[in-house]
């Protein structure tokens, strides 16, 4: 056979993991092991597991970040731990020790595996599947779709549903009612398919929730799969002017962005829009209240690529797209 | 214990076992899903390059599903049931079609409709993808339909063992991961779809999760294993991570290359050049490399840069992100380096053309955990995910018929039988001492990679299987060093090994036991096809410590067996 041989550089790191369990609570271990520049920390876990202490517990199966088992936080970034090299952790952080803790958000249940069933229930509150026509599903209706429709819906088709995004989002944290990043992600990928037929209902399900996003941006940083789940609640949120019976929260939103929109536009001055446009960043803010005025088929995509800095440019920018 | 009562049980949450579900649970039955995780985390979600269909009025104007039957009977060499190739084909259109009703977003030609690629052994191109991530778009796609429906889940529940009253399945004893509480699951039918069996092996491309539990479940109750001795090897799986690079790499153009710049598969394979089939691209990169050919570190080159950055970063996105992530290669300037690695299993539960077992009134089994068998000696590419579907949905249905024709069992003996196979899964966490599952499992991954891998002879199976029984008798005196009762994983890794350890003694002592070479199956003490002696397949049962052989007529309809050349 073919010999085995790492001709790798090998490097020693401590792997400091917060564990927990019923019977002793809360405690940290420390486990020391070599790795090379390509050990993922799904292996470093692992190797743990097999070689050191059997009774850790954790998730992962993939090992290719498609599977979303094993969201976790190392060294305080929300992250998955196979899509992280050990190596590239004490590049970032200048120090051979790196930490390991559960996700935020979630109820620990032991060590590393933390309760996802309120996560899922989220998933499957937004009806997160195709309803076709009856013509198509009974095989009648051919049912082609335009490539650029197949690109545009499958970025957000690739949830892998990890919960790394609701562990991050500080408004799940403080609002019930906020349906969380993820199943804005998914529902969106339903609300937009041409294809689908219960575009009211959908609307009606995401419609009130999407005003209770804050604009942070944490879960378009920390998504693994670069779903940019706040991209599809801006994109739900210009469609909130389709929707019948505005929630209170609907039309507040909706005024309020009006507001800011037409002072900017009509006076150049940012004074009504301060808070907002300090907290979001200016061409954030110009970005999202662009998207909310717009029908939601319009180009998205071309609004957003422009640089807005000057505000004469977003003046002419409004003036252009209105 | 707790007793559930179910219609139909299937055990697996991947596309087979999610497919034949959607089948149970439309005809009005009450079925019970059980995964050990939640089922889009299953190994069906890490297949990349596609599903081969041959679509009618949207297909190569010449091909035809003949072709089709013909490549995968051929590409098997010739240990494949031909009756079985012919409906693989035949569904094949029908399949891809229903999955893009139900919202699979396939990649799409410019009219509109789904696009085609080739992939290694196809006459002409016929495989199906949404990008390189086909299994994750089905899989999540298969589930959200199915989640709709009133099927019942079990997810994180660990499967122990088939319950059995007589000759005849009537039950699973599973157990809740979160709790640690086992329940008694009564059915009149259960369906095996646990997936393949990876971790067997040191290099695999498989989820960390497929331990072959599926298998050892069907030997330990008595049934059959058709072809345990064909492991399929992929030739790309990334160095070192053993991460797919997907055969869609090659299906786009990518080329093999040695450290002298080499287009090496012209010397193996003159016609197909990389698109040959897995085994011989496996076998030859293992040549080059051990004649000297390969880079330091033992890998080949796979050559995507001529192919242009933005068709790579379209149509390859995940073997670029792969390449770079996992070995810092941008293949969009340099060759991503790969070796082979375990990637599948041809072998499995011996069931008939409708997914039913011969051995056990009862079980049923489909996709990787069944041999129907499909893909004889050696799979072609995006032959797996289709198989998953159609005889997901074809033994669905011949449990559907089953159910309305046989009655519950009456057995009252059943709790008995599950409290003791219960009692024999906590032996191990009885003991106070001993070693643990980690000591044993990274040795026996040794083992079979070493002696029970791509190039076999007599001598090295010799020394695997008795190796491999020696680790079989010690995993008897493995204990459980963690004692807590959420979640403990260290218990079920003890499980998985003990199934791990009952397959692996099977896949030895077949692979000794067939003096010929076939398909993924390369014995270099005999490196010839004996179509006269071994055009059969092989039985195998575990009794005890001792594997059985026997062997089965392969069905052949239209094709008789030629020389497998490329
Ligand atoms: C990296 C990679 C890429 C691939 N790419 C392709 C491709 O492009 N085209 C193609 O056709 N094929 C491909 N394959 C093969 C294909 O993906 C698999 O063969 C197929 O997905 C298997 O599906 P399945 O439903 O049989 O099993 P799986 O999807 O593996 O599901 C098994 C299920 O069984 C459950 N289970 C297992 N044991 C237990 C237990 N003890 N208790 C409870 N539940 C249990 C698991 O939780 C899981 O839900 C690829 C394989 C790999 C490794
Ligand atoms: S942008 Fe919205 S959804 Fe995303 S993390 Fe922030 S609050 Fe949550
Ligand atoms: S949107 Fe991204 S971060 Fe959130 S669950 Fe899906 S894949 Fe994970
Ligand atoms: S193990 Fe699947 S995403 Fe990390």
């Amino acid at each position: 056979m073919v010999q085995e041989q790492s001709n790798l550089e090998q490097t020693e790191v401590v792997i400091k993991v917060k564990r927990y369990n019923q019977e002793k609570g809360e405690y940290w271990s420390e486990y020391k092991l070599s790795v090379d520049r390509f050990t993922q920390m799904t292996e470093v876990l692992r190797r743990v597991k097999t070689e050191q202490d059997p009774t850790i517990a954790y998730r992962a199966s993939c090992h290719m970040a498609v599977c979303g088992s094993c969201a976790m936080k190392i060294n305080g970034e929300p992250r998955l731990a196979c899509k992280t090299l050990a190596l590239d952790m004490v590049k970032k952080y200048g120090s051979n020790q790196i930490t390991v803790e559960p996700m935020d958000f979630f109820k620990v249940e032991k060590d590393l595996i933390v309760d996802m069933d309120d996560f899922y229930a989220r998933m499957f509150t937004v009806k997160p599947r195709l309803y076709p026509s009856e013509e198509v599903l009974k095989g009648n209706a051919e049912s082609r779709l335009r490539p650029e429709d197949q690109k545009e819906l499958w970025k957000f088709a690739q949830c892998i549903w990890c919960g790394l995004c609701v562990s991050s989002c500080p408004a799940v944290r403080i609002d019930s009612k906020f349906l969380g990043p993820a199943a804005h992600a998914k529902g969106y990928r339903f609300l937009a398919d041409p294809r689908d037929t219960i575009y009211d209902e959908r609307l009606k399900i995401l419609g009130d929730s999407a005003w209770r996003c804050t604009y942070c941006y944490q879960c378009f940083n920390v998504c693994p799969r670069d779903v940019e789940p706040v991209t599809t609640i801006k994109k739900t949120r210009a469609q909130t002017r389709f929707l019948k019976d505005k929630t209170e929260v609907v039309k507040t939103g909706e005024k309020h962005v009006r507001a800011i929109y037409e002072s900017i536009r009509d006076t150049g001055k940012l004074e009504e829009a301060k808070v907002y446009l300090t907290t979001y960043g200016l061409a954030t803010a110009i970005t999202d209240m662009l998207y909310t005025m717009r029908n939601g088929k319009m180009s998205f995509a071309l609004i957003k690529e422009k640089k807005v800095s000057e505000i004469a440019q977003i003046q002419k920018l409004m003036g252009e797209k209105e | 214990m707790d007793k559930l009562l179910y219609d139909a049980v299937v055990l697996g949450g991947g596309l087979a076992g999610l497919m034949s579900a959607h089948e149970i649970a439309s005809a009005g039955y009450r079925v019970a899903v059980i995964s050990k995780v939640f089922p889009t985390r299953s190994h069906s979600s890490s297949a990349e390059g596609g599903i081969a269909a041959y679509v009618k009025g949207n297909s190569d104007p010449n091909d035809n599903p003949d072709y089709m039957t013909y490549d995968t009977v051929k590409g098997g060499d010739y240990l494949v049931d031909q009756d079985a190739a012919e409906l693989l084909s035949q569904k094949s259109g029908e399949i891809v079609e229903i999955m893009e009703r139900w919202g699979t977003l396939f990649n799409r030609q410019p009219d509109g409709r789904v696009a085609l690629r080739y992939f290694g052994g196809q006459t002409y191109p016929r495989t199906r993808f949404v990008g390189d991530k086909t299994g994750m778009a089905l899989l999540h796609t298969l589930f959200e339909r199915v989640s709709g429906l009133s099927v019942d889940f079990f997810n994180e529940w660990f499967a122990l063992d088939l319950v059995l009253d007589e000759k005849r399945v009537a039950g699973v004893l599973a157990m809740e991961m979160k709790s640690m509480e086992p329940s008694l699951f009564k059915a009149k039918a259960v369906v095996l779809a646990t997936g393949g069996m990876g971790m067997l092996y040191a290099h695999t491309t498989n989820a960390y999760i497929n331990t072959g539990d599926g298998y050892a479940m069907a030997l330990r109750a008595g049934a059959a294993l058709k072809d345990p001795e064909f492991v399929q090897f992929h030739p790309t799986a990334l160095y070192p991570s053993d991460i797919l690079i997907s055969e869609a790499a090659r299906g786009e153009g990518g080329i093999l290359r040695n450290n002298k710049g080499e287009r090496f598969m012209a010397r193996y394979a003159p016609k197909k050049l990389d698109l040959a089939p897995r085994d011989i691209a496996s076998r030859s990169i293992i040549i080059e490399i051990r004649e000297g050919r390969g880079f330091p570190g033992n890998y080949v080159g796979l050559d995507l840069t001529h192919l242009g950055e933005s068709y790579i970063k379209e149509r390859l996105a995940l073997a670029y992100e792969a390449a770079m992530n996992f070995a810092g290669v941008d293949a969009t300037k340099e060759p991503i380096p790969v070796r082979p690695a375990q990637h599948y299993y041809m072998g499995g539960v011996d069931v008939d053309i409708t997914g039913t077992n011969g051995d056990l009134q009862g079980l049923f089994a489909a996709g990787e955990a069944a041999c129907v068998s499909v893909h004889g000696a050696n799979r072609l590419g995006s032959n797996s995910l289709l198989e998953t579907l159609v005889f997901g949905r074809e033994t669905g249905r011949t449990v559907v018929e089953y159910l309305r024709t046989h009655n519950e069992s009456t057995s009252t003996t059943l709790e008995g039988e599950a409290e003791k196979l219960l009692e024999q899964a906590y032996s191990f966490v009885k003991s106070e001492s001993g070693i643990h599952f980690g000591e044993i499992q990274n040795k026996l991954r040794q083992v079979m990679w070493d002696d029970v891998g791509i190039f076999r002879n007599e001598d090295l199976l010799k020394s695997g299987l008795s190796e491999v029984e020696k680790m079989r008798t010690q995993v008897k005196e493995m204990y459980v060093t963690d004692k807590s009762k959420v979640y403990n994983t260290e218990f079920f890794n003890a499980l998985e090994l003990r199934n791990m350890m009952d397959l692996a003694v099977v896949i030895s002592k077949a692979a000794l036991v067939r003096t010929e070479s076939r398909g993924a199956h390369f014995r270099t003490d005999y490196p010839e096809r004996d179509d006269k002696n071994w055009l059969k397949h092989t039985i195998a049962y575990l009794k005890g410590n001792q594997v059985e052989i026997g062997y089965k007529p392969v069905t052949l309809t239209r094709w008789q067996p030629e020389a497998r050349v490329y």
